[in-house]
């Protein structure tokens, strides 16, 4: 595979890219996408468009969907797609509405400082590629349909990856209002309670699955807000390898935000050898900064098997309980 | 792209080494990031990605016989990540409220964020006002003498900057590490790693020199 200094989502590769590692896990992974591909083909779709909820889907998933079917099952898994077809002529009226100038301003601002080191967000108007116009209108038809939101920053580096992957505005413009209605609730708001609650949540999941990693962190005055706010707020865009966000983002749309917190448990107790050697929390931040791009979060297949496995049982009913105490200490 | 580290590298051997914590703050888009890349690495970059949460880099200055590390953590500006920011001024022994020269708002901001900080910081926090994308003057709504009063009645550092054009952005960073407390402070006399050691409980607030 011939290396190139954009990869094939339109990311300008850093200096400091590791095309050894790039080469050897492409290596392997490109025989398991082929794999995949027809897998989904013979034993699942079997010529059909449209998948039901199953134990076998969820597992089809979990290996990854091939990219070619990927916006239609986010679309389909999420809820997105049944909103999009009761609403039909919603985007299209929220466009054309009168908009607030501060809404407006705020979202202008953000559009070339999203993915700056993407081609396709670069400032060239008349491609027909340029996602910058739909990604301003993505994000104006958003905050008017949810005025208590409006716009949050982080808003536009998922909205950004979804262009790049679903293509279709008005898809992305569903899958948007469906994140952050009902898989995310509470984060974007403007007192970002959801991120709040969250990040202290995930604290609490790593104490009880290595209380020497916990005990560590505290001791370090490392709050889990700083560790991860950009995680979550994100839900990993612009943190994880693409492809490893792309698959993080396949379970998230079928299993729900459950996969937010695998993904953080399996970085910090993966890593925690890493991190327990570090003499002080700049050293903490920098390794954690380093681990989310390592050859391991990059081996997005392994990864992937890693979240289900190394954070061990992980409930609904134990998030549920946690987020319920930590929204009370907060309204204290 | 222009590649000159801005700072100097720490001296010999003999040196005392500070370590302080300092925040950037101030309204979305008026130039953090784009201020701290240009102290860091020496570049500067048209368009900056919107910082989320917080990032955190490391920097270091000499100043005669101490080298000064400043570990720096650059803020998300938008009006909701508010809240967040106590966690990362909590403990700082300095601060640099940003503002836009081209947008009176963001100078509002800034008064706003100096006054929590008076408030709520460390008390003897130094705080810098710098008055950013001082290289677009001919669209500039903020009069540097309006700035200068301001930060003098309320002693605070103030430079307009440029991080396009490095214009006063070493110098800044240098007037803070002039103005820190460099003195050994009792309890702090021990032989110990560069950073906090984190055995101990109760990490000294000041700055620490060994």
């Amino acid at each position: 595979m011939a290396t190139s200094n954009v990869d094939p989502y339109g990311f300008e590769r850093t200096e400091d890219f590791d095309f050894e590692s790039y080469e050897e896990f492409m290596k392997t992974y490109l025989s398991v996408l082929s794999r995949r591909a027809s897998r989904w083909s013979s034993d699942l779709l079997m010529g059909s468009k449209k998948v039901s909820r199953s134990q076998k889907l969820k597992r089809f998933i979990r290996k990854g969907i091939p990219s070619e079917h990927r916006p239609t099952i986010w679309m389909q898994m999420s809820g997105a797609e049944t909103r999009r077809q009761q609403n039909p002529n919603v985007y299209r009226q929220l466009l054309q509405e009168k908009h607030d100038p501060q809404l407006v301003e705020t979202i202008k601002t953000d559009i070339p400082r999203t993915f700056p080191d993407n081609i396709y967000f670069q400032d060239t108007p008349s491609d027909p590629q340029c996602k910058r116009a739909p990604l301003f209108n993505v994000l104006v038809a958003l905050g008017h349909k949810n005025p208590s939101i409006g716009y949050c920053q982080g808003l536009n580096f998922i909205a950004g990856l979804l262009l790049l992957i679903v293509k279709d505005e008005e898809k992305v413009f569903w899958l948007m209002d469906t994140l952050i209605n009902n898989m995310l609730p509470d984060y974007y708001a403007p007192d970002m309670m959801g991120v709040k609650i969250d990040s202290e949540v995930l604290g609490d999941l790593v104490k009880v699955r290595d209380p020497q990693l916990y005990a560590f962190m505290e001791s370090a005055g490392a709050a889990w807000s700083i560790v991860c706010t950009k995680w979550l707020i994100c839900v990993f865009a612009d943190v994880l390898p693409i492809e490893t966000l792309l698959r993080v983002w396949d379970c998230l749309f079928y299993e729900g935000d459950k996969v937010i917190f695998r993904v953080g448990l399996t970085l910090l107790i993966h890593n925690r050898d890493k991190i327990l050697r570090c003499q002080h929390f700049p050293q903490i931040m920098s390794t954690i900064k380093a681990i989310v791009m390592d050859e391991y979060s990059l081996n997005c297949h392994n990864f992937l098997q890693a979240i289900f496995k190394e954070p061990k049982r992980l409930s609904r009913a134990e998030i549920q309980k946690l987020r319920l105490h930590h929204r009370a200490q907060f309204s204290k | 792209m222009a590649n000159q580290g801005g700072a100097q590298r720490p001296n010999g051997p003999q040196s005392k080494i500070c370590q302080f914590k300092l925040v950037l703050l101030g309204e979305s888009a008026v130039g953090k990031s784009s201020l701290v890349l240009r102290f860091v690495k020496g570049q500067f970059h048209e368009y900056q990605e919107s910082t989320i949460g917080a990032a955190f880099l490391t920097q270091t200055v000499c100043l005669d016989d101490t080298t000064v590390k400043f570990e720096i953590w650059d803020t998300a500006g938008q009006e909701r990540y508010h809240s967040l920011a106590p966690m990362y001024y909590r403990g700082a022994q300095a601060a640099i409220v940003v503002y836009d020269i081209t947008n009176q708002d963001t100078f509002g901001r800034a008064k706003t964020w100096v006054r929590e900080l008076q408030r709520q910081a460390s008390p003897n926090i130094v705080i810098a006002l710098a008055g950013n994308k001082a290289d677009l003057a001919n669209k500039r709504m903020v009069e540097y003498e309006e700035a200068q009063a301001y930060a003098e009645e309320n002693s605070l550092l103030f430079m307009e900057t440029s991080a396009k054009t490095a214009m006063n952005v070493n110098d800044i960073f240098l007037a803070i590490a002039k103005k820190l407390p460099k003195n050994e402070q009792a309890g702090q006399q021990q032989s110990r790693q560069r950073g906090v050691d984190l055995s101990q409980e109760n990490q000294p607030s000041g700055g620490c020199c060994k």
